[in-house]
């Protein structure tokens, strides 16, 4: 199954100029846990996914919102020469065709 | 009485309940006109809207301009300044002209007098800057003070020089300060966006967990409902819970929509960290009070042992000129990045015959890897694709020098295979070369520890 399948809201958006942060929102507690104990969803995965080096994303679940937080560095800060996205907010492509 | 001294005049009831209007999460895009009047109806005890944000990008902080149009940013002050004056409320509005340095203030000071003037409207002013003295910033860095954010490098003497602006966040320290001189309007530079609306309750001497928490919510106005928007939102302070209500009546504030938001633009939701302390959200809970409405208490407050000032700076990179063209020839979409490759090098070889190699050349190829930056090619190649060049010079004749070359070059630039001998690439008007003015990038983002808040942030009241 795809996590665009199960996912209400699949968001990207900077958190400060040198972060990224990845926001997976559920409509039922059944999607989210399906979603959270997919190896796809495991840092090592979403790292790979991003071709980030392992051990530099994190994957935090966030229960009171049926969610899942996915943190990684930006690869440009944002606006310097080379930026491709200033606000983060289309960084979440690869997770649109993810299947878990 | 001023408007804040009539506040504290009924401090008793209004800690068992206080009702705040966030008026807008930007102010100066425009705010719903049936939502504001909504929310005026509903009798606020302040108003506060947030005018900045360092999202934008290091522009406006490094060159003073606003983000927002300076017509609807006066329709915005307009608006919000005849509504507290009528209902004789304090407003309080923070980050002035998008990033809160000083020429950003001074110019949202120029239009909220200039709009006291034109409409008869008399009241108090607070202004307060957020511009750091760069002696004491670099006396802090000596002293190891100064801590950078995520990956910055440590911060050195000389991005403290270079930076056009140095900006430190203030917190709800400052907005108190104002409050207590008995400003009716208070208009502050860089500020957290929480402070905007947790000083008033700060000063009434209510709990701070719940109303830094609410503080956090409503800045961004109704986007912490589904669906989220820009509308108006209310918020009621009821001891140690408060209640959220959209002004637009299509907006739901549901238990998810706003556990949720609490995930927006933040790396760790449970913690938020503030210039007097640290917000705990992973204690909240949400209840829905009915299908618009929902109830949030619980989120937990620690003072900090040392205050801590966010310090933002941007320094000046260069003049920037873009190239915009696009391409549908396949031929040409398939060796899209050798060409862009032999065209540079050969605008190279032109520009730098006489001058150094002083500036960057770099291209975005939309439909290839323009917004993201994908590992490979997509199988099929895209029908068109879009080609932003960018160069970055030391001045803007040279930046503009080499895009036109660049132009030329890529227009005629012959490759194996190629049968479009007249052009590679269309543009959509002319010139399709412009000017993008000068560009920055953020040098300073750091944390800097300090003994005391006050006397960063000046208070100066002006009376009109």
């Amino acid at each position: 199954m795809k996590l665009v399948e199960l996912a209400r809201t699949v968001r990207s958006k900077n958190a400060g100029p040198l972060k990224l942060t990845l926001d997976l929102l559920f409509d039922d507690e059944a999607a989210y846990r399906r979603a959270l104990q997919s190896p796809a969803l495991e840092p090592g995965a979403v790292a790979r996914l991003y071709g980030r080096p392992e051990g530099t994303v994190e994957v935090l679940p966030y229960p009171a919102a049926l969610a899942v937080k996915i943190v990684m560095d930006r690869l440009v800060v944002s606006g310097d020469l080379g930026d491709r996205d200033v606000y983060g907010a289309q960084q979440h492509a690869p997770l649109l065709d993810l299947e878990l | 009485m001023s408007a804040v001294a009539k506040l504290l005049d009924r401090r008793d009831r209004l800690r068992r309940s206080l009702k705040a209007l966030g008026a807008s999460g930007q102010l100066g895009y425009g705010i719903p006109e049936k939502s504001l009047a909504a929310g005026l109806e509903r009798a606020p005890d302040y108003i506060g809207a947030d005018m900045g944000s360092i999202d934008p990008g290091p522009y406006y902080l490094g060159s003073g301009e606003l983000a927002t149009a300076p017509a609807t940013t006066r329709t915005d002050l307009t608006r919000l300044l005849r509504a507290a004056r009528k209902l004789d409320i304090p407003l309080l509005i923070g980050t002035a002209g998008s990033a809160g340095a000083a020429p950003h203030l001074d110019k949202t000071l120029a239009m909220v007098r200039d709009i006291a003037r034109a409409d008869g409207l008399r009241f108090r002013l607070a202004s307060i800057r957020a511009d750091m003295s760069r002696p004491l910033v670099k006396e802090a860095v000596r002293s190891g003070r100064v801590t950078p954010i995520d990956s910055m490098p440590l911060l050195n003497e000389a991005d403290i020089d270079e930076a056009s602006h140095l900006v430190g966040q203030m917190g709800t320290e400052a907005f108190c300060r104002a409050l207590q001189a008995d400003a009716d309007v208070v208009i502050a530079g860089r500020a957290c966006d929480t402070a905007i609306f947790a000083a008033v309750p700060a000063l009434l001497g209510c709990a701070m967990g719940p109303a830094m928490h609410m503080a956090k919510i409503i800045e961004c106005a109704s986007l912490c409902c589904v669906p989220g928007g820009r509308d108006p939102i209310l918020a009621t302070l009821e001891g140690d819970s408060f209640v959220l209500e959209s002004m637009d009546p299509e907006r739901r504030a549901t238990a998810m929509s706003v556990a949720a938001h609490s995930l927006y633009e933040q790396s760790d939701p449970d913690h938020v960290a503030e210039p007097e302390g640290v917000l705990l959200v992973r204690s909240a809970r949400y209840e829905e009070i009915d299908d618009r409405r929902t109830r949030v208490s619980g989120a937990g407050w620690i003072p900090a042992s040392h205050p801590t000032v966010k310090l933002e700076g941007s320094v000046r990179v260069g003049e920037r000129a873009v190239l915009l063209c696009g391409s549908c020839d396949q031929r040409v979409i398939a060796r899209i990045g050798d060409i862009l490759a032999e065209v540079s090098e050969v605008v190279r070889g032109l520009v730098c015959r006489d001058e150094p190699e002083d500036y960057r050349l770099i291209f975005r190829v939309y439909g290839i890897d323009g917004v993201y930056p994908w590992p490979a090619p997509p199988s099929p190649l895209p029908r068109e694709i879009f080609i932003l060049g960018e160069c970055i010079a030391p001045i803007a004749e040279r930046a503009g020098a080499v895009v036109r070359t660049t132009k030329q070059y890529l227009l005629h630039h012959g490759f194996p295979g190629r049968l479009s001998t007249a052009g590679n690439v269309a543009f959509p008007f002319t010139p399709p070369e412009l000017s993008g003015g000068t560009a920055y990038r953020f040098n300073v983002y750091h944390i800097m520890q300090v003994d005391e808040l006050a006397p960063l942030f000046p208070v100066e009241i002006e009376d009109l």
